[in-house]
């Protein structure tokens, strides 16, 4: 059936919005090359930020038109469907209807397309084209399909759709020109493209868009779209910040439902086999296919072998020691440089200001409450750099695809194995990485247990006990690494114990059904590895620019004040000071685990940030530890006491610190990013709650069962 | 490529690696079902596995797909004769 005129209107001439540049938004499906197409666009001229109440980030960049006019693109989410099944694909439904109140519908659409898969990626532009935008098809990835010796008809696809169609090569920066010509043009032509609904949903999607219009004032073409989209969106993904249905309309769609259900009528199946219907006949016409008798492509043979039971196993495991060995030998280097410029930079301060409390914050609060962090910038790097070629190569849904087993064991699947490797390097990152799972449950469970896995800042942390533990330079090296690799260990078997846990009682639910393409590997694009570390950087510097400056500021405030009399020890100083007494008032809990009011103090304010325990430490037992080694504090802390005489770290003592960090969150960015995530204090008020706990008891029975044992 | 056997339906985990089945009916949650309708996942489309009973790996429409093992059970499909030199198959 097709529409009357008024639902479906034919195509008029639109022109761009007079007075301003024309905002486009850039949509298509997963590894179609959206992002190495953006970054083409926009270069350097990006800005990343946050949609609000969501972990979905929101970049914007400023492309030039053939004629220098700066034009305004959003990267949307990629997404299959506008029917969302994830909150990133919320995003990308909502932006695309003008559902959000903090980002204005886009004027225009590009939407980009993989040649080499026209018939899947056509359905979201299919979906896209019912929106009344001008939009604009990229045809990329035209390269791999000549290589699969199909061939592809832009111009037959143009005239199909009634839209311009640019062929492209992105990763190579073909077909720019053109695009960048289309996106100047002033006016574009609505699609002239029709399709029939299928008879018996017609009239309710006549009623609802009639409905949509009159109750929830949308443009009739809009409204169009939005009913069809309604009829399809099964559980219909709601996410902060996206403005919902009236009642009047709601009432409608629920009618229809029943109605059907009652019928045994398959409503939503229909509508996306009528689009296949319809997407069908187009690719007939575009594609010609490739020879079939091709043999194994060289994707094929990779897959032969890290797809493999047992070669897969031991192909994650050799990408995983890579990752690790590097992180650990090669960030070495910069970040002695970094420590050695932060202690140049304080020592600098020191010797051009008068002695006083201004000096003081400066040196002890900002710069080492600041080059604390930094330090782990290289580090961090690295991690994002290999995250980074993972995903543009196409391995990292390899990755995903072989954990899946061990992952369902749990009650996960594949998808929670990203998020859990990125929290190696940070949580907040890890956490951020959730937003493609799809199931409500799982991602929550992935969010509460991402922070277990041992982050960066838990390194230092380690480090320090293990010179404590093990101070004897000739103990060979693997003692050194066993142990580390103990707390990794641990850190890691209790995140997919507790994720089994927490499936089993708090968020039961059903085995999650996974579904994840595995895209054909390609050469990495190594621009866009370098912009998404860039991004990183930035991201991770502007934090440490403002939050932890300030908890750092705060930090120092509370262990300089109040002013011990004249003649006063740094530690006299600080055992009278705010931190001090906080520590004094924490002593009876943490003295059963054999930790006394100066490590009290540390568990304190590393309560910000895990690495900053260390520089506590240094202030505390008052030893110069900012020069880059640890030998002067770990000496300080072999002399430690307890009032009594007896020797304040011994090894259980430092083993069992080592598993309280293991274990406790010590973390508030990650503590404020699970509150954004899960929209409340509930969960981040439990996530504390669980590790720390956990962290109370494992180090209190290291201690007294080690007491006990005799050690 | 009429297969003249009685329709033998078998979930996708069960189908055996390198063999190529056509989607007879998809189960389970509905949201799940149109993901894989919109995936090009829908009945009627020719699947042909490339390995795994836990994890399912498949090629469909030129596309490499991994479902897990509770998602590979609810796809039904009918076993279908293979070409003789069908360039998909792989590590039978």
């Amino acid at each position: 059936m097709q529409l009357p005129p008024h639902i479906n209107p034919p195509a008029p001439k639109r022109t761009a919005a007079s007075g301003r540049a024309p905002v486009y938004a850039l949509v298509g499906n997963p590894n179609c090359g959206k992002s190495t197409l953006f970054n083409a666009l926009t270069g350097l001229k990006q800005k990343v930020g946050n949609y609000p109440g969501v972990t979905v980030e929101k970049k914007v960049g400023t492309a030039y038109s053939q004629h220098g006019q700066p034009l305004t693109v959003i990267d949307l989410p990629g997404a299959y469907s506008l029917a969302a099944r994830s909150p990133d694909e919320a995003v990308t439904r909502d932006v695309l209807l003008g559902r959000r109140s903090d980002t204005a519908q886009p004027d225009r659409i590009l939407c980009i397309v993989d040649a080499t898969n026209l018939e899947r990626n056509l359905y979201l532009v299919h979906q896209v084209l019912d929106l009344g935008r001008p939009v604009i098809v990229v045809l990329n990835m035209m390269d791999l399909a000549a290589e699969a010796g199909m061939a592809v008809f832009p111009d037959k696809l143009a005239q199909d759709l009634g839209v311009p169609v640019i062929p492209c090569e992105a990763v190579r920066g073909k077909g720019l020109i053109e695009l960048r010509l289309a996106m100047s043009r002033p006016d574009l032509a609505l699609s002239k493209h029709a399709w029939d609904i299928p008879g018996a949903i017609a009239p309710a999607v006549a009623e609802i868009q009639a409905s949509l219009v009159a109750n929830d004032a949308k443009s009739p073409l809009i409204a169009r779209a939005e009913s069809l989209l309604l009829l399809t969106d099964q559980d219909s993904v709601r996410v902060a910040g996206s403005t919902p249905l009236s009642p009047r309309t709601a009432e409608i769609l629920a009618g229809w439902q029943k109605r059907w259900s009652a019928e045994g009528m398959d409503w939503a199946g229909t509508l996306v086999s009528s689009r296949y219907d319809a997407i069908g006949r187009i690719a007939a016409e575009v594609v010609q296919p490739g020879t079939v008798n091709q043999g194994p492509s060289p994707s094929d043979r990779i897959d032969a072998v890290v797809t493999h039971p047992f070669w897969g196993w031991v192909s994650l495991g050799a990408v995983m020691c890579l990752i690790f060995v590097s992180i650990f030998t090669l960030a070495e280097y910069p970040m002695n440089w970094i420590d050695g410029h932060m202690a140049s930079l304080s020592d600098w301060v020191k010797d051009s200001m008068a002695p006083g409390d201004l000096r003081d914050l400066i040196t002890d609060g900002a710069i080492s409450g600041v080059g604390g962090v930094v330090i782990f910038l290289p580090q961090i790097l690295i991690l994002f750099f290999f995250i980074g070629l993972l995903e543009s190569t196409g391995y990292m849904a390899r990755a995903a695809f072989i954990m899946d087993r061990l992952m369902s064991r749990v009650g996960l699947n594949g998808k929670s194995f990203i998020p859990l490797l990125s929290s190696y390097a940070c949580a907040i990152p890890g956490i951020m990485a959730t937003r493609t799972i799809e199931d409500a449950k799982d991602r929550l469970v992935t969010i509460l247990v991402a922070p277990l896995m041992s982050c960066s800042a838990r390194l230092p942390v380690y480090l320090l006990m293990i010179a404590a533990l093990v101070p004897n330079e000739r103990v060979p090296l693997a003692t050194k690494v066993g142990i580390m690799f103990l707390m990794y260990f641990l850190g890691t078997f209790a995140a997919f114990g507790f994720a089994w846990l927490f499936k089993r009682t708090l968020l039961k639910g059903e085995p999650p059904m996974m579904i994840m393409e595995l895209p054909p590997y390609r050469l990495p694009g190594l621009k866009d590895v370098a912009l998404q570390m860039l991004e990183r950087a930035w991201i991770f510097l502007r934090r440490a620019g403002t939050v932890i400056l300030g908890i750092s500021i705060v930090l120092w405030f509370l262990s300089a004040y109040p002013k011990a009399p004249e003649g006063a020890t740094p530690s006299e100083q600080l055992s009278g000071s705010f931190a001090g007494m906080a520590g004094h008032a924490l002593e009876p809990a943490i003295k059963p685990l054999g930790f006394d009011w100066q490590i009290g103090i540390g568990l304190i304010s590393s309560f910000a940030a895990r690495e900053v325990f260390v520089s506590t430490m240094g202030v505390v037992f008052n030893a110069e530890a900012d020069d880059g080694d640890t030998a002067p504090l770990r000496e300080a802390l072999l002399k430690a006491r307890w009032p009594n005489g007896r020797v304040l770290f011994t090894p259980l003592a430092c083993f069992g610190l080592m598993i309280f960090y293991v274990f406790a969150m010590q973390c508030v960015s990650t503590i404020a990013i699970v509150k954004r995530e899960t929209n409340g204090w509930k969960w981040p008020l439990f996530q504390t709650a669980y590790m720390t706990g956990t962290a109370w008891v494992l180090a209190l029975l290291v201690y007294q069962v080690g007491s006990a044992l005799g050690f | 490529m009429s297969s003249s056997s009685p329709i033998a339906r078998l979930p996708l985990c069960q189908l055996p690696a390198g063999a190529v089945g056509r989607v007879q009916a998809i189960t389970g949650d509905e949201g799940f079902c149109q993901r894989l309708r919109e995936m090009g996942f829908g009945e009627a489309a020719l699947i042909t596995k490339i390995s795994g009973t836990t994890t399912s790996l498949c090629q469909v429409n030129g596309t490499r797909i991994a479902l897990n093992h509770s998602a590979a059970m609810n796809i039904l499909v009918e076993r279908l004769p293979v070409a003789p030199h069908s360039a998909e198959t792989r590590r039978a």
